[in-house]
Protein backbone atom coordinates (compact mmCIF):
# COMPACT_ATOMS: atom_id res chain seq x y z
CA UNK A 1 0.00 0.00 0.00
CA UNK A 2 1.19 3.47 -0.89
CA UNK A 3 1.80 5.95 1.89
CA UNK A 4 -1.40 7.30 3.41
CA UNK A 5 -1.32 10.08 5.99
CA UNK A 6 -4.06 9.92 8.61
CA UNK A 7 -5.55 11.47 11.75
CA UNK A 8 -5.94 9.77 15.11
CA UNK A 9 -8.28 10.77 17.95
CA UNK A 10 -8.41 9.18 21.38
CA UNK A 11 -12.06 9.37 22.45
CA UNK A 12 -11.04 8.67 26.06
CA UNK A 13 -9.12 11.91 26.19
CA UNK A 14 -11.33 14.15 24.03
CA UNK A 15 -13.46 16.47 26.17
CA UNK A 16 -15.26 18.10 23.26
CA UNK A 17 -13.55 21.46 23.90
CA UNK A 18 -13.29 22.22 20.14
CA UNK A 19 -9.79 23.68 20.35
CA UNK A 20 -8.99 21.60 17.25
CA UNK A 21 -11.91 23.17 15.36
CA UNK A 22 -10.83 26.69 16.29
CA UNK A 23 -7.16 26.02 15.54
CA UNK A 24 -8.24 24.78 12.11
CA UNK A 25 -10.35 27.88 11.43
CA UNK A 26 -7.47 30.08 12.54
CA UNK A 27 -4.75 28.32 10.59
CA UNK A 28 -6.75 28.16 7.34
CA UNK A 29 -8.52 31.48 7.86
CA UNK A 30 -12.00 30.01 7.36
CA UNK A 31 -15.02 32.31 7.10
CA UNK A 32 -18.05 32.05 9.38
CA UNK A 33 -20.02 28.90 8.60
CA UNK A 34 -17.15 26.91 7.13
CA UNK A 35 -15.82 24.31 9.54
CA UNK A 36 -13.28 21.94 8.10
CA UNK A 37 -12.97 20.21 11.46
CA UNK A 38 -16.11 19.67 13.49
CA UNK A 39 -16.72 18.15 16.91
CA UNK A 40 -19.86 16.07 17.22
CA UNK A 41 -21.46 15.77 20.66
CA UNK A 42 -23.27 12.46 20.65
CA UNK A 43 -25.60 11.32 23.41
CA UNK A 44 -28.09 8.57 24.05
CA UNK A 45 -29.60 6.14 26.51
CA UNK A 46 -32.81 6.37 28.46
CA UNK A 47 -34.33 6.88 31.89
CA UNK A 48 -36.49 4.09 33.22
CA UNK A 49 -39.32 4.45 35.72
CA UNK A 50 -38.70 2.25 38.76
CA UNK A 51 -41.45 2.52 41.41
CA UNK A 52 -42.02 6.17 40.62
CA UNK A 53 -38.31 7.00 40.52
CA UNK A 54 -36.54 7.84 37.26
CA UNK A 55 -33.33 5.84 37.02
CA UNK A 56 -30.77 6.53 34.28
CA UNK A 57 -30.16 3.49 32.15
CA UNK A 58 -27.22 3.21 29.76
CA UNK A 59 -27.00 7.00 29.48
CA UNK A 60 -23.91 8.02 27.58
CA UNK A 61 -22.31 11.07 26.02
CA UNK A 62 -19.09 11.57 24.14
CA UNK A 63 -17.50 13.82 21.53
CA UNK A 64 -16.08 12.86 18.14
CA UNK A 65 -13.73 15.26 16.37
CA UNK A 66 -13.86 14.75 12.63
CA UNK A 67 -12.62 16.39 9.44
CA UNK A 68 -11.90 15.19 5.94
CA UNK A 69 -10.82 11.58 6.22
CA UNK A 70 -8.58 11.69 3.13
CA UNK A 71 -10.23 8.39 2.22
CA UNK A 72 -8.70 5.49 0.33
CA UNK A 73 -11.89 5.59 -1.80
CA UNK A 74 -12.67 9.32 -1.95
CA UNK A 75 -16.27 9.47 -3.19
CA UNK A 76 -15.92 13.28 -3.62
CA UNK A 77 -13.15 12.76 -6.15
CA UNK A 78 -15.18 10.11 -7.98
CA UNK A 79 -18.24 12.32 -8.48
CA UNK A 80 -16.55 15.70 -9.07
CA UNK A 81 -17.24 16.70 -12.69
CA UNK A 82 -14.20 18.95 -13.00
CA UNK A 83 -11.36 16.77 -11.71
CA UNK A 84 -10.67 19.56 -9.19
CA UNK A 85 -10.26 16.95 -6.46
CA UNK A 86 -7.09 14.91 -6.43
CA UNK A 87 -5.23 12.60 -4.09
CA UNK A 88 -1.54 13.18 -3.50
CA UNK A 89 1.03 10.42 -3.27
CA UNK A 90 0.97 10.78 0.52
CA UNK A 91 -2.82 10.23 0.50
CA UNK A 92 -3.89 13.83 1.17
CA UNK A 93 -7.06 14.66 -0.80
CA UNK A 94 -7.11 18.26 -2.08
CA UNK A 95 -9.60 20.52 -3.86
CA UNK A 96 -8.03 22.83 -6.44
CA UNK A 97 -9.93 26.11 -6.03
CA UNK A 98 -8.81 27.26 -9.49
CA UNK A 99 -10.67 24.37 -11.13
CA UNK A 100 -13.72 23.89 -8.84
CA UNK A 101 -16.94 25.41 -10.25
CA UNK A 102 -18.87 25.20 -6.97
CA UNK A 103 -21.54 22.74 -8.12
CA UNK A 104 -21.62 21.15 -4.63
CA UNK A 105 -21.97 17.63 -6.01
CA UNK A 106 -19.16 16.47 -3.68
CA UNK A 107 -21.11 17.70 -0.67
CA UNK A 108 -24.04 15.50 -1.69
CA UNK A 109 -21.72 12.52 -1.81
CA UNK A 110 -19.27 12.81 1.11
CA UNK A 111 -20.69 11.01 4.17
CA UNK A 112 -18.40 13.03 6.47
CA UNK A 113 -19.69 16.44 5.33
CA UNK A 114 -16.09 17.41 4.58
CA UNK A 115 -16.43 19.51 1.40
CA UNK A 116 -18.12 22.79 2.32
CA UNK A 117 -19.03 25.73 0.14
CA UNK A 118 -17.06 28.94 0.75
CA UNK A 119 -19.36 31.90 -0.01
CA UNK A 120 -16.39 34.26 -0.37
CA UNK A 121 -14.51 32.13 -2.89
CA UNK A 122 -17.60 30.57 -4.55
CA UNK A 123 -15.94 27.18 -4.55
CA UNK A 124 -15.92 24.09 -2.39
CA UNK A 125 -13.24 23.87 0.29
CA UNK A 126 -12.27 21.23 2.80
CA UNK A 127 -9.56 20.10 5.20
CA UNK A 128 -6.22 20.03 3.38
CA UNK A 129 -4.45 18.30 6.28
CA UNK A 130 -2.36 21.47 6.56
CA UNK A 131 -0.28 20.10 3.71
CA UNK A 132 1.89 23.22 3.75
CA UNK A 133 2.95 22.39 7.32
CA UNK A 134 3.18 18.66 6.56
CA UNK A 135 5.49 19.38 3.64
CA UNK A 136 7.77 21.22 6.09
CA UNK A 137 7.77 18.20 8.40
CA UNK A 138 5.33 19.77 10.87
CA UNK A 139 1.95 18.48 12.03
CA UNK A 140 -1.56 19.77 11.24
CA UNK A 141 -2.83 22.67 13.38
CA UNK A 142 -5.67 20.65 14.96
CA UNK A 143 -3.32 17.93 16.17
CA UNK A 144 -0.89 20.43 17.65
CA UNK A 145 -3.62 22.43 19.35
CA UNK A 146 -5.27 19.66 21.37
CA UNK A 147 -4.81 20.52 25.06
CA UNK A 148 -5.52 16.89 26.03
CA UNK A 149 -3.02 15.45 23.54
CA UNK A 150 -5.93 13.37 22.27
CA UNK A 151 -4.88 13.68 18.63
CA UNK A 152 -2.07 12.26 16.58
CA UNK A 153 -1.06 12.32 12.97
CA UNK A 154 1.10 10.14 10.73
CA UNK A 155 1.11 7.33 8.21
CA UNK A 156 -2.07 5.26 8.61
CA UNK A 157 -0.24 1.96 9.01
CA UNK A 158 1.89 3.37 11.84
CA UNK A 159 -1.15 4.82 13.62
CA UNK A 160 -2.96 1.50 13.22
CA UNK A 161 0.04 -0.39 14.64
CA UNK A 162 0.05 1.95 17.65
CA UNK A 163 -3.65 2.47 18.28
CA UNK A 164 -5.69 -0.22 16.47
CA UNK A 165 -7.96 0.03 13.44
CA UNK A 166 -11.30 1.32 14.81
CA UNK A 167 -12.75 3.92 12.41
CA UNK A 168 -16.49 3.62 13.07
CA UNK A 169 -17.59 5.60 16.12
CA UNK A 170 -21.23 6.75 15.90
CA UNK A 171 -22.37 9.20 14.58
CA UNK A 172 -19.78 8.69 11.82
CA UNK A 173 -20.90 6.50 8.88
CA UNK A 174 -19.76 2.96 8.16
CA UNK A 175 -16.08 3.09 7.19
CA UNK A 176 -16.65 0.57 4.38
CA UNK A 177 -18.25 3.28 2.24
CA UNK A 178 -15.13 5.36 1.60
CA UNK A 179 -12.37 3.65 3.65
CA UNK A 180 -11.38 6.73 5.67
CA UNK A 181 -7.75 7.28 6.68
CA UNK A 182 -8.48 7.63 10.39
CA UNK A 183 -8.10 5.79 13.66
CA UNK A 184 -10.27 6.37 16.73
CA UNK A 185 -9.59 4.88 20.13
CA UNK A 186 -13.06 4.15 21.56
CA UNK A 187 -13.89 4.96 25.17
CA UNK A 188 -16.03 2.64 27.29
CA UNK A 189 -19.34 4.09 26.02
CA UNK A 190 -18.45 4.62 22.36
CA UNK A 191 -21.11 3.19 20.03
CA UNK A 192 -20.44 1.96 16.52
CA UNK A 193 -21.70 3.42 13.24
CA UNK A 194 -25.37 2.70 12.64
CA UNK A 195 -26.23 2.97 16.33
CA UNK A 196 -29.90 3.91 16.42
CA UNK A 197 -30.61 5.23 19.94
CA UNK A 198 -28.24 8.19 20.07
CA UNK A 199 -28.52 11.70 18.70
CA UNK A 200 -26.40 14.75 17.97
CA UNK A 201 -26.72 17.35 20.70
CA UNK A 202 -24.94 20.30 19.11
CA UNK A 203 -26.62 20.51 15.70
CA UNK A 204 -26.56 24.32 15.71
CA UNK A 205 -22.77 24.21 15.96
CA UNK A 206 -22.22 21.80 13.08
CA UNK B 1 -34.90 24.32 -0.68
CA UNK B 2 -32.97 27.39 -1.79
CA UNK B 3 -32.33 29.15 -5.11
CA UNK B 4 -29.60 26.74 -6.13
CA UNK B 5 -31.94 23.80 -6.03
CA UNK B 6 -34.69 25.70 -7.84
CA UNK B 7 -32.09 26.12 -10.57
CA UNK B 8 -31.55 22.37 -10.65
CA UNK B 9 -35.29 21.81 -10.66
CA UNK B 10 -35.72 24.07 -13.69
CA UNK B 11 -32.74 22.52 -15.47
CA UNK B 12 -33.92 18.95 -15.01
CA UNK B 13 -37.61 19.53 -15.78
CA UNK B 14 -36.95 21.65 -18.87
CA UNK B 15 -34.19 19.27 -20.03
CA UNK B 16 -36.55 16.32 -19.59
CA UNK B 17 -39.28 18.13 -21.53
CA UNK B 18 -36.96 18.97 -24.44
CA UNK B 19 -35.45 15.49 -24.62
CA UNK B 20 -38.80 13.71 -24.17
CA UNK B 21 -40.42 15.87 -26.83
CA UNK B 22 -37.60 15.08 -29.27
CA UNK B 23 -37.95 11.34 -28.70
CA UNK B 24 -41.75 11.28 -29.04
CA UNK B 25 -41.62 13.67 -31.99
CA UNK B 26 -39.41 11.37 -34.06
CA UNK B 27 -41.63 8.38 -33.31
CA UNK B 28 -44.72 10.36 -34.34
CA UNK B 29 -42.91 11.63 -37.43
CA UNK B 30 -42.05 8.08 -38.48
CA UNK B 31 -45.65 6.96 -37.99
CA UNK B 32 -47.15 9.83 -40.01
CA UNK B 33 -44.54 9.34 -42.75
CA UNK B 34 -45.52 5.68 -43.06
CA UNK B 35 -49.24 6.46 -43.15
CA UNK B 36 -49.42 9.68 -45.09
CA UNK B 37 -46.03 10.47 -46.56
CA UNK B 38 -42.99 12.50 -45.59
CA UNK B 39 -44.31 15.91 -46.60
CA UNK B 40 -47.19 15.76 -44.16
CA UNK B 41 -44.95 14.19 -41.50
CA UNK B 42 -42.55 17.12 -41.74
CA UNK B 43 -45.33 19.69 -41.76
CA UNK B 44 -47.13 18.29 -38.71
CA UNK B 45 -44.02 17.71 -36.60
CA UNK B 46 -42.01 20.83 -37.43
CA UNK B 47 -44.03 23.19 -35.24
CA UNK B 48 -43.44 21.20 -32.02
CA UNK B 49 -39.82 20.73 -33.09
CA UNK B 50 -39.19 24.49 -32.94
CA UNK B 51 -39.86 24.34 -29.19
CA UNK B 52 -37.11 21.81 -28.38
CA UNK B 53 -34.01 24.00 -28.70
CA UNK B 54 -35.39 27.10 -26.95
CA UNK B 55 -36.56 24.95 -24.01
CA UNK B 56 -33.13 23.34 -23.80
CA UNK B 57 -31.46 26.75 -23.96
CA UNK B 58 -33.54 28.00 -21.03
CA UNK B 59 -32.62 24.80 -19.18
CA UNK B 60 -28.93 25.57 -19.62
CA UNK B 61 -29.33 29.14 -18.42
CA UNK B 62 -31.19 27.86 -15.35
CA UNK B 63 -28.41 25.36 -14.60
CA UNK B 64 -25.86 28.17 -14.31
CA UNK B 65 -27.66 29.55 -11.26
CA UNK B 66 -26.74 26.38 -9.45
CA UNK B 67 -23.01 26.96 -9.78
CA UNK B 68 -20.77 28.96 -7.48
CA UNK B 69 -18.66 29.95 -10.49
CA UNK B 70 -21.05 29.86 -13.48
CA UNK B 71 -18.51 31.29 -15.91
CA UNK B 72 -16.45 28.16 -15.50
CA UNK B 73 -19.16 25.77 -16.67
CA UNK B 74 -16.85 24.35 -19.36
CA UNK B 75 -14.74 22.87 -16.58
CA UNK B 76 -17.59 20.49 -15.77
CA UNK B 77 -16.43 18.13 -18.49
CA UNK B 78 -13.02 16.54 -17.71
CA UNK B 79 -14.08 13.85 -15.26
CA UNK B 80 -16.32 12.08 -17.76
CA UNK B 81 -14.55 8.83 -16.91
CA UNK B 82 -16.06 8.62 -13.43
CA UNK B 83 -18.57 11.45 -12.85
CA UNK B 84 -22.18 11.11 -14.03
CA UNK B 85 -22.49 14.86 -13.66
CA UNK B 86 -19.83 15.31 -16.35
CA UNK B 87 -21.65 12.83 -18.54
CA UNK B 88 -24.97 14.61 -18.02
CA UNK B 89 -23.46 17.95 -19.06
CA UNK B 90 -21.71 16.46 -22.09
CA UNK B 91 -24.81 14.61 -23.33
CA UNK B 92 -26.94 17.70 -22.72
CA UNK B 93 -24.62 19.83 -24.86
CA UNK B 94 -24.32 17.31 -27.70
CA UNK B 95 -28.08 16.72 -27.62
CA UNK B 96 -28.72 20.43 -27.95
CA UNK B 97 -26.22 20.80 -30.80
CA UNK B 98 -27.85 17.96 -32.73
CA UNK B 99 -31.36 19.19 -31.94
CA UNK B 100 -30.37 22.61 -33.29
CA UNK B 101 -28.86 21.00 -36.39
CA UNK B 102 -31.96 18.88 -37.01
CA UNK B 103 -34.24 21.87 -36.46
CA UNK B 104 -32.23 23.94 -38.91
CA UNK B 105 -32.27 21.20 -41.57
CA UNK B 106 -36.01 20.74 -41.16
CA UNK B 107 -36.72 24.45 -41.16
CA UNK B 108 -34.69 25.30 -44.26
CA UNK B 109 -35.31 21.90 -45.90
CA UNK B 110 -31.56 21.46 -46.24
CA UNK B 111 -30.13 18.04 -47.02
CA UNK B 112 -31.78 14.92 -48.35
CA UNK B 113 -34.72 13.31 -46.59
CA UNK B 114 -32.55 10.36 -45.57
CA UNK B 115 -29.92 12.62 -44.02
CA UNK B 116 -32.50 14.60 -42.06
CA UNK B 117 -34.13 11.44 -40.74
CA UNK B 118 -30.72 10.05 -39.74
CA UNK B 119 -29.82 13.27 -37.88
CA UNK B 120 -33.24 13.16 -36.21
CA UNK B 121 -32.69 9.64 -34.88
CA UNK B 122 -29.15 10.43 -33.73
CA UNK B 123 -30.69 13.32 -31.77
CA UNK B 124 -33.18 10.88 -30.24
CA UNK B 125 -30.34 8.59 -29.09
CA UNK B 126 -28.54 11.56 -27.57
CA UNK B 127 -31.75 12.65 -25.84
CA UNK B 128 -32.11 9.17 -24.36
CA UNK B 129 -28.48 9.13 -23.20
CA UNK B 130 -28.92 12.59 -21.66
CA UNK B 131 -32.00 11.57 -19.68
CA UNK B 132 -30.37 8.35 -18.50
CA UNK B 133 -27.26 10.27 -17.36
CA UNK B 134 -29.50 12.82 -15.63
CA UNK B 135 -31.04 10.06 -13.55
CA UNK B 136 -27.69 8.40 -12.85
CA UNK B 137 -26.33 11.66 -11.37
CA UNK B 138 -28.43 10.92 -8.29
CA UNK B 139 -27.27 7.33 -7.88
CA UNK B 140 -24.90 8.22 -5.05
CA UNK B 141 -24.17 5.43 -2.54
CA UNK B 142 -24.49 7.85 0.38
CA UNK B 143 -27.99 9.05 -0.67
CA UNK B 144 -30.26 6.05 0.03
CA UNK B 145 -33.48 7.76 -1.10
CA UNK B 146 -31.86 8.50 -4.46
CA UNK B 147 -29.64 5.48 -4.89
CA UNK B 148 -32.34 3.13 -6.18
CA UNK B 149 -33.31 1.96 -9.66
CA UNK B 150 -36.50 4.04 -9.16
CA UNK B 151 -34.49 7.22 -9.78
CA UNK B 152 -33.41 6.60 -13.39
CA UNK B 153 -36.83 5.01 -14.09
CA UNK B 154 -38.61 8.11 -12.80
CA UNK B 155 -36.41 10.43 -14.84
CA UNK B 156 -37.06 8.44 -18.00
CA UNK B 157 -40.81 8.04 -17.40
CA UNK B 158 -41.19 11.69 -16.45
CA UNK B 159 -39.37 12.74 -19.56
CA UNK B 160 -41.45 10.53 -21.85
CA UNK B 161 -44.64 11.71 -20.17
CA UNK B 162 -43.80 15.37 -20.63
CA UNK B 163 -42.73 14.57 -24.20
CA UNK B 164 -45.93 12.65 -24.95
CA UNK B 165 -48.34 15.25 -23.61
CA UNK B 166 -46.14 18.06 -24.94
CA UNK B 167 -46.31 16.47 -28.37
CA UNK B 168 -50.10 16.14 -28.14
CA UNK B 169 -50.36 19.83 -27.24
CA UNK B 170 -47.85 20.84 -29.91
CA UNK B 171 -49.55 18.78 -32.60
CA UNK B 172 -52.95 20.31 -31.99
CA UNK B 173 -51.50 23.81 -31.53
CA UNK B 174 -49.74 23.54 -34.89
CA UNK B 175 -53.10 23.37 -36.68
CA UNK B 176 -53.98 21.12 -39.59
CA UNK B 177 -56.18 20.98 -42.66
CA UNK B 178 -59.56 19.26 -42.69
CA UNK B 179 -58.29 16.32 -44.74
CA UNK B 180 -55.52 15.71 -42.19
CA UNK B 181 -57.92 15.40 -39.26
CA UNK B 182 -57.97 11.61 -39.37
CA UNK B 183 -54.23 11.12 -39.04
CA UNK B 184 -53.91 13.83 -36.38
CA UNK B 185 -56.67 12.24 -34.33
CA UNK B 186 -55.13 8.78 -34.66
CA UNK B 187 -51.82 10.15 -33.38
CA UNK B 188 -53.55 11.97 -30.50
CA UNK B 189 -55.23 8.72 -29.51
CA UNK B 190 -51.89 6.88 -29.53
CA UNK B 191 -50.31 9.65 -27.44
CA UNK B 192 -53.20 9.49 -24.97
CA UNK B 193 -52.74 5.74 -24.57
CA UNK B 194 -48.98 6.19 -24.16
CA UNK B 195 -49.57 8.77 -21.39
CA UNK B 196 -51.92 6.39 -19.56
CA UNK B 197 -49.40 3.53 -19.82
CA UNK B 198 -46.60 5.78 -18.49
CA UNK B 199 -48.86 6.86 -15.64
CA UNK B 200 -49.49 3.20 -14.86
CA UNK B 201 -45.74 2.50 -14.70
CA UNK B 202 -45.23 5.45 -12.32
CA UNK B 203 -47.99 4.17 -10.08
CA UNK B 204 -46.38 0.73 -9.98
CA UNK B 205 -42.83 1.96 -9.34
CA UNK B 206 -43.76 4.47 -6.64
CA UNK B 207 -45.29 2.13 -4.02
CA UNK B 208 -42.46 -0.38 -4.51
CA UNK B 209 -39.95 2.44 -4.03
CA UNK B 210 -41.70 3.69 -0.87
CA UNK B 211 -41.99 0.20 0.58
CA UNK B 212 -38.27 -0.25 -0.08
CA UNK B 213 -37.40 2.99 1.75
CA UNK B 214 -39.53 1.88 4.69
CA UNK B 215 -37.54 -1.35 5.05
CA UNK B 216 -34.14 0.38 4.91
CA UNK B 217 -34.34 2.45 8.10
CA UNK B 218 -31.85 5.23 8.82
CA UNK B 219 -31.48 8.00 6.26
CA UNK B 220 -33.84 6.21 3.82
CA UNK B 221 -36.63 6.11 6.38
CA UNK B 222 -35.99 9.77 7.26
CA UNK B 223 -36.49 10.63 3.58
CA UNK B 224 -39.72 8.65 3.39
CA UNK B 225 -41.05 10.38 6.51
CA UNK B 226 -40.16 13.73 4.97
CA UNK B 227 -41.97 12.84 1.72
CA UNK B 228 -45.24 11.80 3.32
CA UNK B 229 -44.86 14.03 6.39
CA UNK B 230 -43.53 17.56 5.90
CA UNK B 231 -44.13 17.39 2.15
CA UNK B 232 -47.24 15.23 2.38
CA UNK B 233 -49.53 17.87 0.85
CA UNK B 234 -47.17 18.46 -2.08
CA UNK B 235 -46.83 14.70 -2.50
CA UNK B 236 -50.61 14.24 -2.55
CA UNK B 237 -51.07 16.95 -5.17
CA UNK B 238 -48.21 15.53 -7.23
CA UNK B 239 -50.06 12.22 -7.47
CA UNK B 240 -53.48 13.82 -7.92
CA UNK B 241 -52.38 16.13 -10.74
CA UNK B 242 -50.52 13.30 -12.43
CA UNK B 243 -53.60 11.11 -12.24
CA UNK B 244 -55.92 13.81 -13.56
CA UNK B 245 -53.51 15.02 -16.27
CA UNK B 246 -52.01 11.81 -17.59
CA UNK B 247 -55.01 9.65 -16.66
CA UNK B 248 -58.41 11.32 -16.69
CA UNK B 249 -57.71 14.07 -19.23
CA UNK B 250 -55.72 11.66 -21.42
CA UNK B 251 -58.72 9.33 -21.42
CA UNK B 252 -61.01 12.18 -22.47
CA UNK B 253 -58.48 13.15 -25.11
CA UNK B 254 -58.63 9.61 -26.45
CA UNK B 255 -62.44 9.61 -26.51
CA UNK B 256 -62.85 13.02 -28.09
CA UNK B 257 -60.24 12.24 -30.73
CA UNK B 258 -62.57 9.57 -32.09
CA UNK B 259 -65.13 12.26 -32.90
CA UNK B 260 -64.55 14.62 -35.82
CA UNK B 261 -64.85 18.41 -35.46
CA UNK B 262 -63.87 18.49 -31.81
CA UNK B 263 -60.67 20.44 -32.36
CA UNK B 264 -61.29 23.07 -29.68
CA UNK B 265 -62.11 20.47 -27.04
CA UNK B 266 -59.07 18.44 -28.05
CA UNK B 267 -56.85 21.50 -27.76
CA UNK B 268 -58.16 22.34 -24.27
CA UNK B 269 -57.70 18.74 -23.16
CA UNK B 270 -54.18 18.43 -24.55
CA UNK B 271 -53.03 21.76 -23.07
CA UNK B 272 -54.52 21.01 -19.65
CA UNK B 273 -53.14 17.48 -19.57
CA UNK B 274 -49.64 18.78 -20.36
CA UNK B 275 -49.93 21.63 -17.85
CA UNK B 276 -51.06 19.31 -15.06
CA UNK B 277 -48.33 16.78 -15.82
CA UNK B 278 -45.77 19.59 -15.83
CA UNK B 279 -46.90 20.95 -12.47
CA UNK B 280 -46.95 17.41 -11.09
CA UNK B 281 -43.39 16.78 -12.27
CA UNK B 282 -42.25 20.08 -10.75
CA UNK B 283 -43.83 19.11 -7.42
CA UNK B 284 -42.27 15.67 -7.65
CA UNK B 285 -38.82 17.09 -8.34
CA UNK B 286 -39.24 19.62 -5.54
CA UNK B 287 -39.94 16.77 -3.11
CA UNK B 288 -37.05 14.81 -4.60
CA UNK B 289 -34.56 17.60 -3.81
CA UNK B 290 -36.16 18.56 -0.51
CA UNK B 291 -36.38 15.14 1.10
CA UNK B 292 -33.03 13.48 0.51
CA UNK B 293 -30.92 12.57 3.51
CA UNK B 294 -27.29 11.72 3.16
CA UNK B 295 -25.77 8.91 5.17
CA UNK B 296 -23.31 10.13 7.79
CA UNK B 297 -22.73 13.57 9.28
Amino acid sequence: MAKQLAFYVDLNKCSGCKACQIACKDKSNLPVGVRWRRVFQYEGGEWINQNGQMIPSNVYAYSVSSACMHCAKPICMEVCPTSAISKRDDGIVLINADICIGCRYCSWACPYGAPQFNEELNVMTKCDMCHDLVDKGERPACVESCPYRAMDFGPLNELQAKYGTFADPAPLPDSNITEPAVVYKPNKVTKSSGNANGRLMNLEEL
Amino acid sequence: MDTREWALLAFTILGQTAAGLMIVLMIVRTYIAAKAGNDLADRLTNRPLYIVVPVMAVAFIASLFHLGSPLHIVRAVPNIGSSWLSREVVFAVIFMVFAALYTFLQWRKVGSLGLRIAIGWITVLLAAAYIYAMGMVYMITTQPAWNTIATPINFVIGSLLLGTLGMAAGLIAGGHKAEETNIVHTVLQALAIAAIVLLGIEFIVLPIFMAYLATQGGAALQSLNMMVGSYGVAFFFRLLLLFVGAGVLAAYLYRNASIAEKEKTLASLAYSAFALALVSEVLGRFIFYASHYRIGI
